[in-house]
């Protein structure tokens, strides 16, 4: 922001190999995911006859769109054991203001931000995580799960209907459209423009993908993180 | 108008006039061939032909309907019979039987796909595989059973009988004294019954089965044959665990020294590990470890600078282990991806030409690998080999598996009576089969003792893979990607 001098950039470690890895199969996984199961949903269209053609059919579809369930909904997994790790192993703090975790400072944070953008405040000072990127991964983790569960219900109708009555395998079809319509538009458009299309960071996020952040990011769009590891 | 005006005139009428009349004639004379045919009485009711010569919409629930409805106009009446040497059979089918049953919504012509034919008979049987595929994969059922009609299993009739002209296992039309019946009932097996399995797997069965109903093949089994994702058993489970346990303990070895200068914290081992393999992995060095991996790893070269003779001994054990376990991952993926594809039955079925040979030759290689390294530690005793037991013990261990692999698959192409164009492909357990039928044992008694013997000795060599010498395939090529690491 205001050093202007040529130095070599202090390199900080934003994110460890494994939420690395995990975002990478997460955004394979979930691609794959809408591809294939809009495809057999509007199996009408051209496009979904492409892609049909391309994997040799609508059965192969539907086995590539559970494969890739599969791997997207291990992720989430992962994310619950690494939760307990966090707590129990490393003894870290769930709730606290380096956390995913919402707290009311969001939304203050949000009415801020607003304002900033009106030109009537100044920036709000935004800790690890900023509230759009909260909002991002819960979106996510939240969705998976409901997705995950009404997916079950048409991957193993059988089994759901010996205890549920049958209109809970309707219901799922319905839901699942519609949500899956959500997701996509939600990381397809939020997600990658406010990540990855702002002007900081076009065309990518390289951050996600190496680790790595600067000095001079960490202070344009995490001060307050940086000021506690300084400290 | 002059005269030649008139003329013109005249040539035209006379060309319209014989087109008019050409015309007139061609539907004239079709108009007389058209004659509506008389429809044939029966029973009182008028038939048109295509009352039976039709195909309804079946993926309807009302085209399916129809076709149940019209199928039952005769089937429902106890005068529906056919008459087998003398013997009357009743082909009567109970509406409601079907309504309950899982084909409720299904046209009787979906499966019974050649029945409306002159006259009206079946020659072909329902047809189950122009909806299901053979089953999904591999494991569930063992791979012999890909000669077993699904109607052999399915249908509660319990008759059945080996086909000679096709091998295969089909449901009979006779009971067990040779007196015909009817196959009328659309109920299907309850497959989730342990006993059902006993209709051939019974001591004195006739369509050469097993005396004794065998596990499904393991998920362990993965190491070189395609596997499904049943355990099999307690057995499969203990080797599993500590195939896993084992691995663990490898890791946490590895883990005991120091990483980057960190000596205590296992956090911090593990991120600056994984941080440094992501590193390598994207960047450009990925394309020397692909090297690392194709020359050192899997061509051995170390190996080969040093002695081609050890070289060639290993490879000759390595390798086939390697493909036939490549091949069952390609199958697993296969089988699942596409159960219905001509590639996933060809790679399930141990009688098919390529996986039969396949099989065969890894075998019968890894054996010979197996001898040779044995005569060069026991008999010939170069100075340089220095002949541990524990390395005596994983010889010993492979070789036993492969040697009763070969005679187990031997007696199963006796037991099943495969015949020989098939069996050949097996070019060494066809001959071992023929070497073993004068015996005079019976086989299908002593079939599953072998299997379990095969099935025992395997789960221990995948329970031992991190303990004693066979640790080497995960130790050595770490070791060879560090050592290009720290270069």
């Amino acid at each position: 922001m205001t050093t202007q001098e040529k130095q070599s950039p202090e390199t900080f470690i934003r994110f460890s190999p494994l939420q690395r890895l995990l975002h990478m199969v997460v955004m394979i996984g979930f691609t794959g995911l809408a591809v294939t199961g809009f495809s057999l949903k509007f199996s009408a269209q051209w496009w979904a006859h492409g892609f049909a053609w391309l994997v040799g059919g609508a059965g192969h579809l539907a086995y590539l769109h559970r494969f890739f369930a599969v791997i997207t909904y291990g992720c989430v997994l992962v994310h619950i054991i690494w939760l307990f790790y966090f707590k129990l192993v490393l003894k870290g703090s769930i709730t606290g203001p380096q956390s995913l975790f919402p707290k009311v400072q969001d939304i203050k944070d949000m009415f801020q931000h607003m304002g900033y953008f009106f030109g009537r405040r100044s920036i709000p000072r935004f800790n690890r995580f900023t509230y759009w990127e909260k909002f991002d991964y819960l979106a996510l983790f939240l969705g998976m799960n409901t997705m995950g569960l009404t997916g079950l219900f048409l991957w193993f109708p059988e089994f759901f209907t010996t205890f549920l009555p049958g209109v809970f395998i309707n219901l799922a079809q319905v839901l699942h459209l519609y949500e899956a319509i959500l997701a996509v538009a939600l990381k397809f458009v939020v997600h990658i423009v406010t990540t990855h299309l702002r002007p900081e960071t076009f065309p990518v996020e390289k951050t996600i993908f190496n680790g790595k952040t600067t000095r001079e990011k960490m202070m344009h769009e995490h001060p307050e993180e940086l000021d506690s590891i300084e400290v | 108008m002059g005269k030649r005006g008139i003329e013109q005139f005249i040539k035209r009428m006379l060309y319209l006039s014989i087109c008019l009349g050409s015309l007139f004639l061609a539907w004239h004379v079709n108009a007389g061939e058209i004659k509506p045919m008389m429809p044939p009485q029966l029973e009182g009711k008028t038939r048109d032909c295509l009352d039976c010569h039709r195909y309804p919409n079946v993926e309807t629930n009302a085209g399916a309907f129809a076709s149940q409805a019209f199928c039952l106009e005769c089937h429902q009446k106890d005068a529906c019979i056919r008459t087998v040497d003398k013997i009357n059979v009743s082909l009567k089918i109970d509406p409601l039987e079907i309504r309950k049953g899982r084909h409720a919504f299904v046209g009787c012509i979906q499966c019974h796909t050649d029945v409306a034919r002159s006259p009206h008979q079946s020659k072909t049987g329902a047809q189950c595989l122009s909806c299901h595929p053979v089953h999904n994969g591999a494991g569930e059922i063992h791979a012999p059973h890909l000669r077993v009609r699904c109607q052999a299993c399915h249908s509660v009739s319990k008759f059945v009988y080996l086909d000679k002209a096709t091998n295969e296992v089909r449901l009979s039309h006779t009971n067990g004294k040779g007196l015909p019946i009817g196959l009328t009932d659309h109920n299907l097996q309850d497959t989730g019954r342990a006993d059902f399995c006993q209709r051939c797997h019974t001591p004195g069965n006739t369509v050469g089965a097993a005396d004794a109903v065998l596990p499904s093949k393991s998920f362990i089994c993965i190491m070189c044959h395609d596997g499904s994702l049943t355990m099999g058993g307690p057995l499969f489970w203990v080797a599993l665990i500590l195939l896993i346990l084992g691995l663990l303990l490898m890791v946490h070895f590895w883990f005991q020294g120091s990483v980057q200068g960190e000596e205590k914290s296992m956090h911090r081992k593990m991120g600056l590990v994984s941080e440094s393999i992501w590193g390598t992995f994207f960047s450009r060095d990925f394309f020397t470890i692909l090297k690392t991996i194709l020359l050192d790893i899997i061509l051995q070269r170390r190996l080969l600078q040093e002695s081609v003779k050890r070289w060639f001994i290993h490879s000759l054990i390595f390798l086939p282990i390697l493909f036939r376990f490549l091949l069952s991952i390609f199958t697993f993926f296969v089988s699942r991806i596409g159960p219905e594809s001509s590639l996933a039955v060809i790679l399930i079925d141990k009688n098919s030409g390529f996986t039969a040979f396949v099989n065969d030759l890894c075998g019968i290689l890894i054996l010979l690998g197996i001898v040779l390294a044995a005569l060069q530690r026991l008999i010939i005793k170069p100075p340089h080999v220095v002949a541990e037991a524990k390395d005596n013990l994983a010889l010993l261990l492979i070789g036993l598996l492969i040697f009763f692999g070969f005679v187990t698959e031997g007696v199963r192409i006796l037991m099943t009576q495969v015949p020989p164009e098939v069996g050949i492909y097996s070019f060494i357990g066809y001959p071992i089969s023929r070497l073993l039928s004068p015996m005079g044992v019976q086989w299908s008694a002593f079939y599953p003792y072998l299997w379990w013997v095969h099935a025992v000795l395997g789960a221990i060599f995948v329970a031992y893979l991190p303990f004693g010498k066979m640790r080497h395939m995960f130790n050595t090529p770490l070791t060879l990607l560090l050592n290009y690491k720290m270069k």
